[in-house]
């Protein structure tokens, strides 16, 4: 009697749907690790850790290394980061302090615009206007100048490399991170910025202090567009260039997992082991988006509940 | 002397400062400009030449039709796939935000909105697509449904909390059932921010490409029929065309482009415009 009083009608009404929630969820992380567990009892721990692709319709002349596109994904998510760190706490700082009333609402909305555009959108242009534009004026003039150092002797043939991904991305995640950013910046009690300005404090000298104050938002809003550029598919495989490079160098065509999982994935089921590694490789995105999304969401969560103390 | 001279450098360093902060948030949306300019420059001489038969012709007789049309199934199929889930979902997470259950659910649909989309794609393909030995319609709306789940279920959550708590005291002061009270009279209340939420996901899963990729399979040349059979999509569409090696091609895909940014536009900026006031400043 007891439990079919709990069991409210509200409750038979929405168990069901949060279990599916929970089952495809768990079915997805089940899936790829039983999909995944072939390539990696073959290969061990190499798999992961050595540069290498070939594919032989002979099972036992397969070899597989994953480290190129998985360093491709962090390196290209972090250019992504550095670039979108400055312009949106940029953004963030000029649409709550400094831009005239009219110029709010539309900064916004072009904004939010932005972080909602299809990403084949962003694809197509990177791919057509962006590289071309990159490669004109900025790779070859650092190659030309700057080759000494070694981020740049890599010579920009075709524009499509590891910077030209890694800017693409910025400019996709920075109106994400910007949101969070000036949303957090919105929330400073008012008093703070009174209190400066009462001391005297230039407009340069508050913004300062406030900016300190919303560090944790800043780097859970970094977090996150971090996981989303990692997660980021179809606009950078067609402007990374999609080729095995380890290195660090910027204008190096290259891969990233969700580049690698679009290219290939539609041949892999001709050999024997290559969709267990790409399912290998789905997996390490899996777990690294996973904690990377968890870490930003809990700071953020931590930071919201600080502030509304 | 100096107090007057560290003054100067303080006013400089500000006006640096403000002439850094103006420029950079220029260069942070000066993008979407160029976007915009680029797709119509490139886009709207093929759909002008072309004319109706770009909306409605097959990819032979230089149109997008079947891709169009192949979108709007997807959508629909997809939306009329997550939706119950994803409502249902969102009253648990909101009615039960502190138990066990309901801050898992919360924090697992955030999670599912952060996803990498084509782990999705290549989820289905393998439970859906291999089985059943073709690519499908179906397959690609379940995938779509997938990224539409947490995009509505997180919308109705938070929709439903704005709800004044006094509103469900009445309902259940007068005898209302938890069922009567949230279905009924919550979710009444919260109708605009959920069709928002709804509206919201349809857009983000209509420009959707890469879960698509492995499932939907493509369709140019004939309309789509049957759900379980291969379908197009304006996304999938454009991505296959950029790879292609013929200038013919990349003009088609710039032609595409410029659809797909005026129906994102024409869904996506009305909505916004409509919750201008809630923006927290």
């Amino acid at each position: 009697m007891k439990i079919l009083k709990q069991l409210d009608k509200f409750k038979i009404a929405t168990l069901p749907a949060i279990f599916i929630v929970f089952l495809l969820f768990v079915l997805m992380l089940g899936f790829y690790f039983i999909n995944a567990l072939p390539a990696i009892e073959k290969y061990g721990i190499n798999l992961f850790i050595t540069n290498i692709w070939q594919a032989a319709e002979d099972p036992a002349k397969e070899v597989y290394g994953l480290a190129a596109p998985i360093w491709g994904s962090i390196y290209t998510a972090t250019i992504a980061i550095l670039i979108a760190l400055p312009l949106s706490i940029c953004y963030a700082i000029f649409v709550n302090d400094y831009a005239p009333k009219k110029l709010k609402h539309p900064l916004i909305i072009i904004s939010d615009i932005m972080a909602g555009l299809p990403t084949i959108i962003y694809g197509i242009w990177g791919a057509f206007i962006l590289v071309p534009l990159l490669r004109d004026y900025i790779m070859k003039f650092l190659y030309n100048h700057l080759s000494f150092i070694p981020l740049f002797n890599y010579p920009p043939l075709s524009g499509y490399c590891y910077l030209s991904a890694g800017i693409l991305l910025g400019i996709m995640v920075t109106p994400f991170a910007a949101a969070i950013i000036r949303e957090a910046y919105a929330m400073i009690p008012s008093v703070y910025k009174e209190g400066l300005v009462a001391l005297g404090a230039t407009r340069y000298e508050t913004t300062k202090v406030l900016i300190k104050y919303i560090k944790p938002a800043i780097i859970s809003g970094l977090i996150l567009a971090f996981g989303r550029a990692l997660g980021e598919t179809v606009a950078v495989s067609l402007v990374i260039g999609n080729s095995f490079n380890l290195t660090y160098k910027l204008f190096a065509p290259g891969y990233t997992i969700s580049s690698l999982i679009a290219n290939q994935f539609g041949n892999a089921i001709l050999y024997k082991y290559m969709t267990s590694v790409l399912y290998s490789a789905g997996l390490v995105l899996f777990v690294i988006g996973l904690v990377v999304n968890i870490l930003g969401l809990y700071y953020l969560k931590r930071w919201r509940e600080y502030v509304s103390h | 002397m100096s107090h007057t001279k560290h003054k100067t450098i303080r006013m400089i360093k500000d006006k640096i400062f403000l002439i850094v902060v103006g420029t950079l948030t220029l260069l942070a949306i000066l993008p979407l400009f160029h976007i915009i300019l680029s797709i119509f420059e490139k886009g709207l001489p093929i759909v002008m030449e072309r004319g109706l038969t770009f909306i409605t012709g097959t990819l032979s007789e230089g149109g997008i039709g079947p891709a169009i049309v192949g979108t709007l199934m997807l959508t629909i199929m997809a939306t009329l796939i997550g939706l119950p889930l994803a409502f249902l979902a969102g009253a648990y997470a909101y009615e039960f935000p502190d138990s066990f259950i309901g801050r898992g659910t919360k924090m697992l649909l955030q999670i599912m909105l952060e996803f990498p989309t084509i782990l999705v794609g290549t989820f289905i393909m393998g439970l859906l697509v291999i089985p059943m030995g073709s690519f499908s319609a179906l397959a690609g709306a379940l995938s779509l449904a997938l990224i539409l789940t947490p995009y509505v279920a997180v919308y109705t959550e938070e929709a439903m909390a704005e709800v004044p708590r006094i509103y469900k005291e009445g309902g259940y002061a007068l005898g209302c059932t938890r069922a009567q009270v949230i279905f009924k009279v919550i979710t009444k209340m919260a109708k605009k921010g959920i069709l928002t939420g709804i509206l919201i996901g349809m857009a983000k899963v209509a420009g959707e490409t890469a879960p698509l990729l492995f499932t939907a399979g493509g369709l140019y040349e004939v309309y789509p029929t049957d759900p379980l059979q291969p379908i197009g999509a304006i996304p999938l569409l454009i991505y296959t065309l950029v790879q292609s090696p013929s200038p013919q091609d990349h003009q088609m895909a710039w032609g595409a482009a410029l659809i797909m940014l005026l129906i994102f536009l024409s869904i996506f900026v009305p909505i916004r415009y409509a919750l201008k006031d809630d923006i927290k400043l």
